[in-house]
């Protein structure tokens, strides 16, 4: 097995690594502070496997899981676990993470993020399997918040209350997709910097950026969809800027899964998230010597 | 299940019907509407688990998405996802009855080489995403006693598959992931069956024919039959020509020690 160490994530820009971008990563080495990689992705060997460890030698790393469902009534599926648990050990990233939504329920995988009812039900639920997988792990995982197209009418919290909590009982960290905040935010008409405003800075372990499409269904009403398939929105910079502003500087990331453009594009995207974390830096190094 | 408190599990369950079987009633109940339909709501997710899915299969059935035309392997996928839903969240695993589904589904069934041309792609596709192994070092047989080599059984590396079609369904994946137009009407697909091995090389996935006797034997060696049993009874004289190119190409990752009496 190849011996990466855990080199951490800086609170830098970094990109979600997507395979038509693998050789072009791997030949020119881009300027980019870090790389995070979907688990799921990696999970058989291979060329794609033995292309990650090649490039992961000059990046730290962060995987990114979409299949344990942290919030699935039943029991995690075993196997699955095993699997992240292999693929954690074979890449040693830096940040492990995974997702506040269900995707398995009576064994059958729905290929999706499915929201939860925000009750005390599914806090433990959720809890129990966030445990569950960082003492199967040994480390802590970041757990991120979703974007949602419907609400439950028995929920009892708000989700930000719900994800302060999961973060505070299991001890894990907050990935805030900051993209999802606004989708879910204009979906659901919240207020965005307030749900923010309420996430707990000292458990955010990073951010993620991504664009969204807007879908008109019948009756004229508009849905914001995370597509992961556009440049991030100006409402949603402005929004990282609070985040920023609130959490301090943070390793943030730019996904990008839909029509998958040039790496360039990717990269565009990532430095202007690393311009807007210098200016924070600076200002907190500011801050710090006054 | 009572719409105003749902256990987490019902819950899910009905969601579930929604999604996969387009049984919407008890999960709308439990959602707000706010405006849109909880219908409509829920067929966001109904239509993201179709179209992960789907291009799912057809990231693992290229050639046959294109020899049965886009429409087509889209209302297959459709019935197929619907009737036979991921047990995995690895979803490179998903899709290993496709193959058998296409040759009952009535619109495909009709070009009969299409469900041998997807058993190729299905078994290429596990070659792509199959564990790492080393090869088998044959200095660790040569080291066994000679009672212990007679009951010696072949591990296949974790990426060998065997394949046998009616038709000949490796020129055919070649000639229409190549786009070779050309190629593909010069194919006689009545030109008889053929006898495949797939594996993953270095250089990457390979597809080649084997002699009916060579496949039948390899098979056999793949399926755990013990070495010395299988090599006595292999129809064809240069089974141990066939044995040492799979042992020099890394066709084998293991071995194990049968049970004398089984052997």
């Amino acid at each position: 097995m190849q011996q990466f160490g855990h080199s951490p994530i800086p609170p830098k820009a970094g990109i979600g690594l997507r395979f038509p971008h693998h050789q072009a990563v791997a030949d020119t080495r881009p300027d980019v502070a870090w790389l995070e990689a979907h688990t799921e992705n990696y999970m058989g060997g291979g060329t794609s496997l033995r292309c990650l460890e090649t490039i992961r030698r000059d990046y730290p790393l962060s995987l990114h899981g979409v299949g344990l469902s942290l919030g699935s009534a039943e029991a995690l599926d075993a196997a699955h676990l095993e699997r992240v648990r292999h693929t954690v050990d074979r890449l040693e990233p830096a940040l492990v993470s995974e997702h506040l939504s269900w995707s398995v329920v009576g064994g059958i995988y729905l290929a999706d993020l499915l929201p939860l009812p925000m009750t005390e039900e599914a806090l433990d639920v959720v809890c129990r399997h966030v445990e569950q997988v960082q003492a199967a792990l040994r480390r802590r995982i970041l757990v991120e918040n979703p974007s949602t197209y419907l609400r439950f009418a028995h929920s009892t919290m708000p989700e930000w209350e719900f994800l302060a909590e999961v973060a505070e009982r299991t001890g894990c960290g907050i990935l805030c997709d900051v993209n999802n905040i606004h989708v879910s935010a204009c979906n659901h008409g919240w207020n965005a910097s307030a749900y923010l405003a309420a996430l707990p800075p000292a458990a955010i372990g990073e951010i993620h950026l991504g664009g969204h499409a807007r879908r008109k269904l019948d009756g004229g009403r508009v849905l914001h969809i995370d597509d992961h398939g556009s440049r991030v929105a100006p409402a949603v910079w402005t929004l990282y800027a609070e985040g920023l502003a609130h959490f301090g500087p943070t390793p943030t990331l730019v996904e990008w899964d839909t029509d998958v453009p040039p790496l360039e594009v990717l990269l565009e995207e990532a430095a202007r998230a690393a311009a807007l974390l210098e200016e924070v830096e600076r200002e907190s190094g500011r801050a710090s010597a006054a | 299940m009572s719409p105003a408190a749902p256990a987490l599990l019902e819950l899910q369950r009905a969601v579930c019907r929604g999604i996969v079987a387009r049984d919407d009633g008890d999960a709308a109940a439990c959602i707000i509407a706010d405006g849109i339909d909880p219908a409509a709501r829920l067929g966001i997710h109904r239509n993201t688990f179709a179209s992960v899915l789907t291009n799912s299969l057809r990231l693992s059935y290229p050639a046959v998405h294109r020899l049965v035309a886009a429409e087509c392997f889209e209302g297959a996928a459709r019935v197929y996802i619907e009737e036979q839903p991921p047990r995995c969240a690895n979803l490179d695993d998903y899709g290993a009855d496709f193959p058998e589904f296409l040759a009952r589904f009535p619109p495909v069934a009709a070009v009969a080489y299409v469900p041998g041309v997807a058993r190729l792609e299905w078994a290429v596709n596990r070659a792509l995403h199959a564990q790492d192994a080393d090869p088998l070092d044959i200095t660790s047989l040569a080291a066994l006693a000679e009672e212990e080599q007679a009951r010696v059984r072949l591990a296949p590396h974790p990426s060998a598959g065997l394949v046998c079609a009616d038709h000949p369904a490796d020129s055919i994946w070649r000639a229409v992931l190549a786009q070779d137009d050309a190629a593909l009407a010069a194919i006689d697909p009545a030109a008889g069956p053929v006898w495949l091995l797939v594996n993953r090389a270095e250089t990457g996935v390979e597809v080649r024919r084997l002699s009916e006797d060579a496949w039948s034997l390899t098979a056999a060696l793949f399926a755990g039959r013990a070495l010395h049993r299988a090599l006595v009874d292999a129809p064809c004289a240069e089974a141990r020509a066939v044995l040492a190119e799979h042992l020099a190409a890394g066709r084998f990752s293991g071995f194990s020690l049968a049970d004398p009496l089984t052997s």
